[in-house]
C-alpha cells in the first residue's frame, strides 16, 4: 500500500517541478524565488496528496485541514500544488507575476483558487496558524493546521512568540514544518544569522520535535501518519536542499531570486524529462 | 566598424578598473568591481555606446568579456 | 562623493537603492564611527561592496527588524553614527514600536533607509510594497521624514541625515533607470523644499519618484497654457510651511505621492493649510486608500494614476 502512495507523491513532485519551471521561465525579467520553492516540493506534495483533504468543488468548505505558507516567497511550489489538485488551471499558472494576476510573487488570499491566506512578510504565518487551530478546537473540528516556514524566517522574533504560545494552548492540531535548507536571502544561515540547533530550540519551547530528510517522500509520509496521535503541537525540521531538483540550482543561493533564462530553462526541462 | 578597443574601454571605465591590470579573461563576480552594481553600469554603458537594448536573458548570460563579444553579434555588433 | 555628470548618470542607471549602497561606501571612508545595519538585504540595498570593504562598520541582524532597531539605538547611545536599512514595510511598520520608543521617545540618532518603497515591487504583492510608511512615521514626534526625488538626491539626503543631530527616515522610491531630476549639484537642506519649475496658476507639491512625473505633467499642462509650479517637498516632516504659505497665492494646490493619500504628503500639507484663511482648494493625488492587484511598477503607476498623463488629466478635471 505504501509503495503506491509514495509513487503518487513522487509523481506529484515531478509534475510540480515542471509547473514551477514553466512559471519561473514565463516570469521573465520579473524573476522568481525559485530556490526556496524547490526545497519544499516534497513537503507540499506529501501534504496535498495524503494529508490535506481539500476539495476543489467546495472552495469555501470549512471542514478541512488548513495550509499556511508562512514562507510566502516559496509560492511557486504552492501554486504548482494547487494546480495539481485542480484549483489553479495551467492557463492561470502562466499569469504568474503578470499585471493584475491572481498569482503574485507572494500568495494573495483567493479562496476560489484555494489560496487561503495572504503571506509574504516573514514570521507571521505561525501566529495565523495558532488562531486557526484554536478556532478548530473551539468548534470541535478534528482537522489539522500545517504551517510551512523557512529556517531564515526563524530569525523573526514573532516566530518565537508563536512558538511559545502554541504549547500553552495545547494545540495538538498544529504543525510547524521548518524548511531547513540552510540559506536565506543574501547568504547561508551560518553567514548571516545562525539558527543552529533548531530541533533543540523548538523542543525546549514545548513542541514535539522531529527531524527528517525533507526530500524523502516515504519518511515524510510516515512522519505525518505516525504524528497524528501526538498530543502536543508538532515541529518538523525538514532537512532540504535549496534549489533541489536541478543541477544548476541545488545549494546555489543565487537562485534565491533570479531570472530563469531560456537556455537554463531548456537545460532544466531536459534534466527533468530523464526522471 | 566597431573596434574592440572601444569595447575594452567600456569595461575599464564602467568598472573603474586600472587599465594596466585589466585582463580580457575578466568574468562577472570574479573581480570585486564586476559585482551586480558594476554589471548594471557596464550593461548600460554598452547599450548606450552601441545604441541597443539588451534582452533580459542576454543581461543575465553576459558573464565575461568574451561572452559579451559573442552576445553583441546577436545585435549585429561585430568587434574587430 | 564626487558629483559629476558621469556619476549622476551611473546613479540613475543603477537606481536609488544601489546608489545608497555606493554612498554608504563613501561615507564610511569619511565617518570613523559609521555603522550600517541591515536585515539580510545587503545585495538588495547595494551594500555588497560596503560589507566586503568595511566589515567592521557593518552588522547583519538577519531577518529581525525589531532587533535591528534596538541594536541600532544601543550603538547610537554609545556615540556611533548609525544607518539601518531594509525593505520599507519591514523597516517602518514591522518595528514601529521600537522606532517610537528608541528613536522618537529616547531620541537616539539613527538614520533609517527604507528601500523599494511605494509600488516598485508590485509583482511581489503588497506585502512588499509600502504605501503607509510616511503616514505611520509622521505620527512619531521628533522623527524627520525625507523622500528623495532621484538618485542624486538620495546621496544628498543620506549625507545630510548622517550630519543631522536627530533620528530620520529616508524613503527610497523608483527602480533602476531612475529618471534624473537634478542634472547638476545643488544645495540640499533638510526641511527646505526646492522649486523645480516655476509657475503661477497651480502649485504641485510632490516628492520621491513622483517629482519627475510631475515635471512631465507640468509640461503637458503648459502646452495648454496652464502654468504650474512644481515643488519638490522632499522633507515631509518637518514640512516647509513657508512653501505652503507661498503656494496659497496659486489658485489650486495639488499634492502627488506614491503613497496612500491618507497620512502622507497630501495630509501633511492639508494639516498646515487648514489653518490658513481663504487658502485655495487642495487636490490630493496618489494611492486612493486601496490595495490594488499587483503587477509591474509601471503598470501600478498607471493603475494608481501616478503618471505624467494621468496627473495632468486629474489636475485638469479639478481645476475649477
Amino acid at each position: 500500500m505504501n509503495e503506491n502512495i509514495i509513487k503518487r507523491i513522487n509523481n506529484f513532485s515531478l509534475n510540480s517541478r515542471k509547473n514551477i519551471l514553466e512559471m519561473a521561465y514565463l516570469a521573465g525579467s520579473s524573476s522568481s524565488h525559485l530556490g526556496g520553492a524547490l526545497s519544499i516540493v516534497e513537503i507540499i506534495s506529501t501534504l496535498f496528496t495524503t494529508q490535506i483533504n481539500i476539495n476543489k468543488k467546495k472552495p469555501n468548505w470549512i471542514d478541512k485541514d488548513r495550509f499556511i505558507l508562512s514562507k510566502g516567497h516559496a509560492c511557486l511550489a504552492y501554486y504548482a500544488a494547487l494546480s495539481e489538485v485542480g484549483f489553479i488551471s495551467k492557463e492561470e499558472l502562466k499569469t504568474f507575476e503578470k499585471d493584475d494576476s491572481n498569482l503574485l510573487g507572494h500568495p494573495v488570499l483567493n479562496k476560489k483558487l484555494g489560496i487561503e491566506f495572504s503571506n509574504g512578510s516573514l514570521g507571521m504565518g505561525l501566529s495565523l496558524g495558532i488562531g486557526v487551530a484554536i478556532s478548530l478546537k473551539k468548534k470541535k473540528k478534528n482537522f489539522n493546521v500545517y504551517v510551512v516556514m523557512g529556517d531564515g524566517e526563524c530569525n523573526e522574533g514573532s516566530v518565537w512568540e508563536a512558538a511559545m504560545a502554541a504549547p500553552n494552548f495545547r494545540l495538538d492540531n498544529l504543525y510547524a514544518i521548518i524548511d531547513k535548507n540552510n540559506f536565506q536571502q543574501t547568504g547561508s544561515n551560518k553567514e548571516i544569522m545562525n539558527v543552529e540547533n533548531l530541533k533543540d530550540k523548538w523542543q525546549s519551547f514545548g513542541w514535539h520535535t522531529s527531524e527528517i530528510d525533507g526530500h524523502n517522500s516515504e519518511e515524510l509520509y510516515e512522519y505525518f501518519e505516525k504524528s497524528k496521535e501526538i498530543k502536543k503541537p508538532k515541529a518538523l525540521i525538514a532537512n532540504t536542499i535549496k534549489g533541489k531538483g536541478f543541477s544548476f540550482s541545488e545549494n546555489n543561493n543565487n537562485w534565491h531570486h533570479a531570472v530563469l533564462t531560456k537556455s537554463l530553462y531548456e537545460k532544466a526541462i531536459s534534466e527533468i524529462s530523464k526522471k | 566598424m566597431h573596434k574592440t578597443e572601444d569595447y575594452k574601454k567600456l569595461f575599464i571605465e564602467s568598472l573603474s578598473i586600472d587599465k594596466k591590470v585589466f585582463s580580457e579573461k575578466i568574468q562577472y563576480n570574479e573581480v570585486p568591481e564586476w559585482d551586480s552594481i558594476g554589471h548594471m553600469t557596464l550593461v548600460s554603458a554598452i547599450e548606450e555606446k552601441y545604441e541597443i537594448n539588451f534582452e533580459t536573458d542576454d543581461i543575465v548570460d553576459f558573464s565575461s568579456y568574451k561572452k559579451g563579444i559573442e552576445i553583441l553579434k546577436k545585435y549585429k555588433i561585430n568587434l574587430q | 562623493m564626487e558629483i559629476n555628470d558621469r556619476n549622476i548618470k551611473v546613479w540613475s542607471t543603477i537606481g536609488s537603492r544601489a546608489t545608497m549602497g555606493m554612498a554608504a561606501l563613501q561615507l564610511a571612508a569619511e565617518i570613523d564611527n559609521l555603522m550600517v545595519l541591515t536585515c539580510d538585504v545587503s545585495t538588495s540595498a547595494g551594500l555588497d561592496r560596503y560589507r566586503k570593504t568595511y566589515p567592521e562598520k557593518y552588522l547583519d541582524l538577519g531577518i529581525a527588524e525589531q532587533n535591528m532597531i534596538g541594536v541600532a539605538a544601543g550603538l547610537a547611545s554609545e556615540g556611533y553614527n548609525v544607518i539601518t536599512t531594509t525593505f520599507s514595510p519591514f523597516q517602518t511598520m514591522r518595528c514601529c514600536e521600537q522606532i517610537k520608543v528608541n528613536l522618537g521617545y529616547m531620541k537616539q540618532k539613527v538614520c533609517m533607509v527604507g528601500i523599494a518603497s511605494g509600488l516598485a515591487l508590485g509583482a511581489l504583492g503588497f506585502t512588499h510594497c509600502c504605501i503607509e510608511d510616511i503616514g505611520v512615521l509622521r505620527s512619531i514626534p521628533g522623527l524627520t521624514v525625507i523622500s528623495p526625488a532621484d538618485s542624486l538626491e538620495t546621496v544628498k539626503a543620506l549625507e545630510a541625515a548622517t550630519k543631522f543631530n536627530g533620528p530620520s527616515y529616508i524613503r527610497l522610491t523608483g527602480s533602476s533607470n531612475n529618471p534624473i531630476v537634478y542634472k547638476k549639484d545643488y544645495e540640499f537642506k533638510i526641511g527646505k523644499s526646492i522649486t523645480i519649475l516655476d509657475g503661477d496658476e497651480i502649485t504641485i507639491f510632490c516628492n520621491g519618484a513622483t517629482v519627475y512625473h510631475c515635471m512631465e505633467a507640468a509640461k503637458i499642462l503648459s502646452a495648454k497654457n496652464i502654468s504650474c509650479k512644481v515643488v519638490n517637498m522632499h522633507t515631509i516632516k518637518p514640512i516647509d510651511k513657508l512653501a505652503i504659505d507661498e503656494a496659497c497665492k496659486s489658485s489650486l494646490i495639488v499634492t502627488v505621492e506614491e503613497h496612500n493619500i491618507i497620512g502622507g504628503l497630501g495630509s501633511a500639507v492639508a494639516e498646515y493649510k487648514s489653518s490658513i484663511k481663504n487658502s485655495p482648494k487642495q487636490v490630493m493625488l496618489g494611492i486612493q486608500d486601496i490595495y490594488t492587484k499587483g503587477g509591474s511598477y509601471n503598470y501600478l503607476l498607471e493603475k494608481n494614476r501616478i503618471t505624467p498623463l494621468k496627473i495632468a488629466e486629474d489636475i485638469l478635471l479639478n481645476r475649477t
